[in-house]
């Protein structure tokens, strides 16, 4: 509104103004750091210049460390989601459809999911050890719950009315889901899977830093158990990194998924 | 409709079928062995449990465990609370905070954990300080949005009204933001509660159900894990039922929550 009354380029140059106003206090706070950790005010297991962390990071990129731990980590998280998202899905949609599997099957669905997956974990790694099964397990888990309860919800929710709509054309079974109820349902199943996704990163993380012998998560408690902070605080960069890239991918499919919608 | 073609008491039944053959199964397997680990009967647990309570350390265990969660919690929340309330008002204060903050967030919550550890050793205040972390976020995310929320026609009646900044902030936004502020601090306390298992899990020292899980492991007593497990999501429900009851009295005034 008041962008408006003044002239377009002046706007511009306020909105770049008002950009580099916002990168000046992370470049004021990193400066602090550098300078603080510089000065030896704090032992250098404690406080390392965000340089000696690039240079760490860099170095670590260089020998293929860096990308073998991510690596580890996101093909663990994407067999595990594959398994935990397709098994909520089924599970999501019978129970949705059968009335006689949701009396059967939901109290212990919601007695179960008020387990926290991180409980499991000295469960699994008890049964499974700290190998790839148990990685694998818990991410599965972790992503089954938020994608079954979707699937019930989305497949629950579609009107009556749509399918009175169907038998008016006389579509066939497989008419009736593909037309009818896919379309209905794919929105909210998709943003279960984006939720069941993001979870089951942040799950992960967790578990590789109580039990693995590789990935991101295991980077840093290796990190932490040498003292080794820049390693410690590349993990915390990475895992970061990593957590957006996967919330914004899955949000960006998610959009693409839904864009009808807005038609 | 579908729903009567089974009564009320069947639908029980019916629900109870799948935990008893899981039961059953549990109970036929037990003497054998699942990899390295002994399969107790199911009547286990209640030895487990008794012993566990008889000894002491399930009760201090869920002491400790709720008083580090509900401090962690208070803590985390107060602040983030404080904070998204600052950026909400000042919009200086949000152009400085708000970048950093959004980069911080990324981070997965338990992520933090290392570096914590790392600085703070493996003690205490470590685990306390993992659970305000994981208290904070929430709360400042959904109190910030809240109060940006507000409706401007509220906003101008606190205005014909003749209200000072204070008053407008406790009689019109405050109020106005309670449902957002409150799905956040339910959200955090779910956050909480994980962190603080997680914590205990990972940096285990001291009382505490994620201690007891990590012993349980140690020693191979799936009995002993389970008691552990059960008592831990039992809190979480109960905690999570309070909250929801305290949501409805304090939203009581709201046309859609009477």
């Amino acid at each position: 509104m008041a962008g408006s009354l003044v002239s377009p380029s002046l706007g511009e140059a306020r909105a770049f103004a008002g950009n580099l106003a916002a990168l000046a206090p992370p470049v004021l706070l990193l400066a602090l750091w550098e300078v603080v950790s510089l000065s030896h005010l704090f032992p250098e297991q404690v406080l390392v210049p965000p340089a000696e962390v690039f240079r760490t990071l860099f170095a670590m990129t260089q020998s293929g460390e860096l990308q073998r731990h991510v690596g580890d980590s996101l093909h663990r998280l994407s067999v595990g989601f594959i398994l935990g998202a397709a098994a909520g899905l089924a599970f999501g949609v019978t129970i949705a459809l059968s009335r006689l599997a949701e009396a059967a099957f939901v109290p212990l669905f919601l007695t179960l999911w008020q387990v926290p997956v991180i409980a499991l974990v000295p469960l699994l790694v008890m049964f499974l050890g700290i190998g790839e099964p148990f990685k694998v397990a818990i991410v599965a888990i972790a992503s089954f719950f938020p994608v079954a309860l979707a699937a019930f919800d989305a497949v629950r929710g579609v009107p009556r009315a749509w399918f009175e709509v169907g038998r008016v054309y006389r579509l066939s079974l497989a008419d009736t889901v593909w037309r009818i109820v896919v379309p209905a349902t794919v929105p909210a199943v998709v943003t279960g899977l984006r939720i069941g996704l993001t979870r089951a990163w942040v799950v992960l993380v967790a578990s590789e830093l109580l039990a693995a012998d590789s990935g991101i998560g295991q980077m840093m408690e290796m990190g932490r158990q040498l003292f080794q902070i820049d390693v410690v605080l590349s993990g915390v960069i990475v895992s970061g990194l990593v957590g957006f890239a996967i919330d914004r991918g899955a949000r960006a499919i998610e959009q693409h998924a839904t864009r009808w919608r807005a038609a | 409709m579908t729903r009567s073609l089974l009564s009320a008491p069947l639908r029980t039944a019916a629900g109870l079928v799948a935990p008893a053959l899981l039961v059953a199964l549990w109970q036929w397997n037990s003497g054998g062995a699942l990899g390295s680990v002994a399969i107790a009967p199911p009547s286990a647990l209640l030895t487990a449990g008794r012993e566990l309570v008889a000894d002491g350390t399930l009760g201090a265990g869920v002491a400790a465990t709720l008083a580090r969660a509900l401090t962690g919690f208070g803590i985390g929340a107060a602040l983030g609370f404080l904070t998204g309330v600052a950026m909400a008002l000042s919009s200086a204060v949000n152009r400085v905070l708000g970048p950093l903050l959004q980069a911080l967030r990324q981070v997965p919550m338990l992520g933090w954990m290392p570096l914590i550890a790392l600085w703070f050793g493996t003690g205490e205040g470590s685990e306390l300080i993992v659970v305000c972390v994981a208290s904070f976020f929430p709360t400042l995310l959904s109190t910030h949005s809240g109060l940006r929320q507000v409706e401007s026609r509220y906003l101008e009646v606190g205005r014909i009204y003749g209200l000072d900044t204070g008053q407008r902030f406790a009689l019109v936004q405050l109020p106005a933001a309670l449902p957002f502020v409150l799905t956040g601090l339910n959200q955090a306390l779910a956050f909480a509660w994980i962190a603080t298992i997680a914590s205990e899990i990972l940096l285990g020292t001291g009382a505490g159900l994620g201690v007891t899980m990590q012993q349980a492991q140690m020693q191979q007593r799936l009995d002993m894990m389970l008691v552990a497990v059960i008592v831990t999501a039992f809190l979480g429900f109960a905690i999570n039922q309070i909250l929801l009851h305290l949501r409805r009295g304090l939203l009581r005034w709201q046309p859609d929550n009477r």
